[in-house]
């Protein structure tokens, strides 16, 4: 059981780094971005490519830099003029936008399941004591605990998370004082993306990658953002954790029910807590 | 708008009624003084999902095949056009893919599936519209067992050859011991993990836990970590395509790849590839192995050579299942002389043939291509002489010797 936990646990942080961009950039931009799931694929083939050539390490500085600056430029190009329609229309252009991306790896590199390998000295299990788990999980787990540290040190005590927290609030008002709501805008939407980028680069060794990649994750990442509360960055954290124990839990009892049991609790969720657990504004606190 | 600017006028009515009518006329007309020159197959395999390796090598098979027909003067004359469907492994999908090709494109024969799944239900409305299924990468029993029907062919092994194919080795190799599996939890999975089982379990084998998984998980890390808790002598690991390959890394990443046997009853190529050096020393069963029936048999190297000539890699043995399946098909057609089921069916019901891997033949109760099975071991990557040779052949099975027998089968196939 104890080993179970611990692969709850870290199962859990995969989901908590997705579903953190997509919250925080539900949060300041109001934006359902259905193409979040591409930039982990993007970040996932990236990585592959630069790993293959320069090993992992390069891998992951690389993948966050060109997702995030694919992502740019998606905003720029296209989604900004969605910024102030309808749900409907920005739910349809970013879901475009991911089979456009999808479509696209798929003729550049083919359908094929590819996988790299794990740095040889993280490639054997570590004895914990009650169980013996895989190091590069490990690290792994650690790198996401201090990258959700990291992002939320960003939003709490920067000044352009000043900004981006009163951006949440009042738009307008932050643009009356000076604040550069627009330029804000773009980074959070770059950094959300580029930790999708991130996690589908450090995630590839541990999960082969293909073109449809993103969207599996994409789904269990909404599942997480609707239990924790939309726009909110601890809910998101806590409801990757529940999602990731919940799976982990459920394959030790009653394995066939380990995809259904998420949407089992996203369900109870919204019938008890219709917000989310943790609410939607928690993002302007931090 | 005014709402009465779209109701037509009595005249446009009856204009638009002659033309529609007239229309219907010529075209009855134009099929009539034309005789039909091409036909359409229904490719129905998965390009996306988890079996989408091997959706997209049967595709390039059926491809190569009908081009090679085609460029012969077609099926009797007729040209073959293709309808293809992308079924995701999603059993309903892939109906309503076969639905369309039917009932829209007129295919007169559906072909593809890379699972039991799908192939049963596929099957199921093949039969209903009395349609030529020609059922290509499904391992499970069911497809010519309890599930078999009258338009129904089958020519891949299935998890009951496997398993008996399988049985020496296993004594031998595994030992009998505590055996872990981990199986996908659909038919195809259990009927491997009931075929395994009854063979084993007899001599002495343990089964300590059988963990099924759903279709297209990505992380097993939650089975792997009851089976590192288990410290079985065997580990059994019952999925394919990209889920097997995702299983099968993981595994090696909990160190079970060193602290047990590893058994994956059903292997192709991209699996094999996928899974790297982390394949050495697995054991597992193929219907062909393009390394092993090149050098034996001139039919398999003259495919192999084309395949890799057009495509540039080697067919995985779905992709092989494929080509031979087109052919046997238009063979079929051919020797009954006529598209109509019921004399295709007639004269393939017990027909001996030589494809790509010797003699071999379609068994008239059940509609199970009977053929060589063949037990492969895994070689590491160093050892490969192509990124796609992943193995060496242990031991080729006769068809005859490990396929059920009608006693034991549940197989009643319909008169029509």
């Amino acid at each position: 059981m104890p080993g179970q936990l611990l692969d709850g646990f870290v199962r859990g942080l995969v989901y908590v780094a997705i579903a953190l961009g997509l919250t925080i950039v539900f949060g300041m931009l109001r934006l359902v971005n259905f193409a979040h799931g591409a930039f982990y694929a993007i970040g996932a083939y990236v990585g592959l490519i630069v790993a293959e050539r320069w090993g992992l390490g390069a891998g992951l500085i690389v993948a966050p830099i060109a997702v995030a600056l694919f992502a740019v430029v998606f905003d720029r190009v296209l989604l900004r003029f969605f910024y102030d329609r309808e749900p409907t229309s920005q739910i349809l252009v970013t879901f475009g936008v991911a089979i456009v991306v999808q479509e696209s790896l798929r003729l550049i590199f083919g359908g094929t399941t590819r996988s790299y390998p794990i740095p040889a000295a993280l490639a054997v299990p570590v004895n914990l004591g009650f169980t013996q788990y895989p190091a590069y999980r490990i690290a792994f787990a650690a790198g996401i605990v201090a990258i959700v540290l990291l992002v939320w040190f960003f939003i709490r005590y920067t000044n352009y998370g000043l900004i981006v927290r009163a951006g949440v609030r009042d738009r307008t008002m932050v643009q009356l004082l000076g604040g550069n709501v627009s330029l804000a805008s773009t980074i959070v939407f770059a950094l959300g993306a580029g930790l999708a980028g991130l996690v589908g680069a450090a995630a590839s060794p541990i999960y082969s990658v293909d073109p449809d990649i993103g969207f599996s994750f994409l789904v269990p990442s909404f599942v997480v953002v609707v239990i924790g509360g939309l726009g909110s960055f601890w809910g998101a954290v806590l409801g990757g954790l529940i999602v990731g124990e919940l799976q982990s839990v459920t394959t030790l009892v009653f394995p066939a029910a380990s995809d259904v049991v998420i949407y089992l609790a996203m369900a109870l969720v919204l019938l008890v807590r219709p917000s989310g657990l943790l609410g939607e504004t928690e993002v302007i606190r931090g | 708008m005014d709402a009465r600017a779209l109701q037509p006028t009595r005249a446009q009515f009856i204009a638009g009624s002659l033309a529609v009518s007239g229309a219907s006329v010529f075209s009855t007309i134009n099929v009539i003084a034309q005789p039909t020159k091409t036909l359409v197959v229904g490719l129905n395999v998965p390009q996306t999902g988890p079996y989408s390796d091997q959706g997209t090598d049967q595709l390039r098979a059926y491809r190569l095949a009908i081009g090679e027909i085609n460029a012969k003067g077609g099926v009797m004359g007729m040209q073959i056009l293709e309808s293809v469907g992308d079924d995701q492994t999603k059993a309903p999908v892939a109906v309503e893919n076969a639905r369309r090709m039917i009932e829209r494109d007129g295919a007169v024969m559906i072909t593809g599936g890379s699972s039991t799944g799908t192939a049963i239900a596929v099957s199921g409305l093949c039969q209903e519209k009395k349609t030529i299924f020609m059922a290509t990468l499904t391992h499970g029993d069911e497809t010519t067992d309890i599930d078999c029907h009258y338009h129904t062919f089958r020519r891949y092994n299935d998890a009951h050859m496997s398993a008996q194919a399988l049985a020496k080795t296993l004594l031998a190799k595994y030992g009998t011991g505590r055996w872990f599996h981990i199986t996908a939890d659909y038919s195809w999975g259990h009927s491997v993990f009931d075929n395994l089982t009854s063979v084993v379990e007899p001599k002495g084998a343990k089964t300590v836990a059988n963990v099924l998984m759903p279709l297209g998980t990505t992380d097993f890390s939650s089975a792997l970590s009851q089976a590192q808790a288990a410290k079985p002598d065997v580990l059994v690991i019952t999925e394919f395509g990209k889920d097997m390959v995702n299983a099968l890394n993981q595994a090696a990443q909990f160190g079970l790849t060193k602290t047990a046997k590893i058994l994956v009853p059903l292997a192709d190529e991209y699996m094999a590839k996928g899974a790297g050096d982390n394949f050495d020393n697995v054991v597992t069963t193929a219907p062909f192995y393009f390394k092993y029936q090149y050098e034996k048999y001139p039919e398999a190297k003259a495919f192999v050579d084309a395949f890799v000539k057009k495509y540039g890699t080697p067919p995985s043995n779905g992709a092989e299942c494929a080509y031979v399946d087109m052919y046997q098909w238009k063979g079929g057609i051919e020797r009954a002389g006529s598209l109509d089921p019921k004399a295709f069916i007639g004269k393939m019901e017990g027909y001996h043939f030589n494809a790509t891997k010797g003699p071999e033949y379609w068994r008239a109760w059940d509609h199970q291509g009977i053929n060589t099975v063949m037990v492969l071991e895994g070689v590491p990557v160093a050892g490969r002489e192509d990124p796609f040779a992943y193995a060496k052949v242990l031991e080729v099975h006769d068809g005859d010797a490990v396929s059920i027998t009608q006693a034991a089968s549940k197989c009643k196939i319909e008169d029509s």
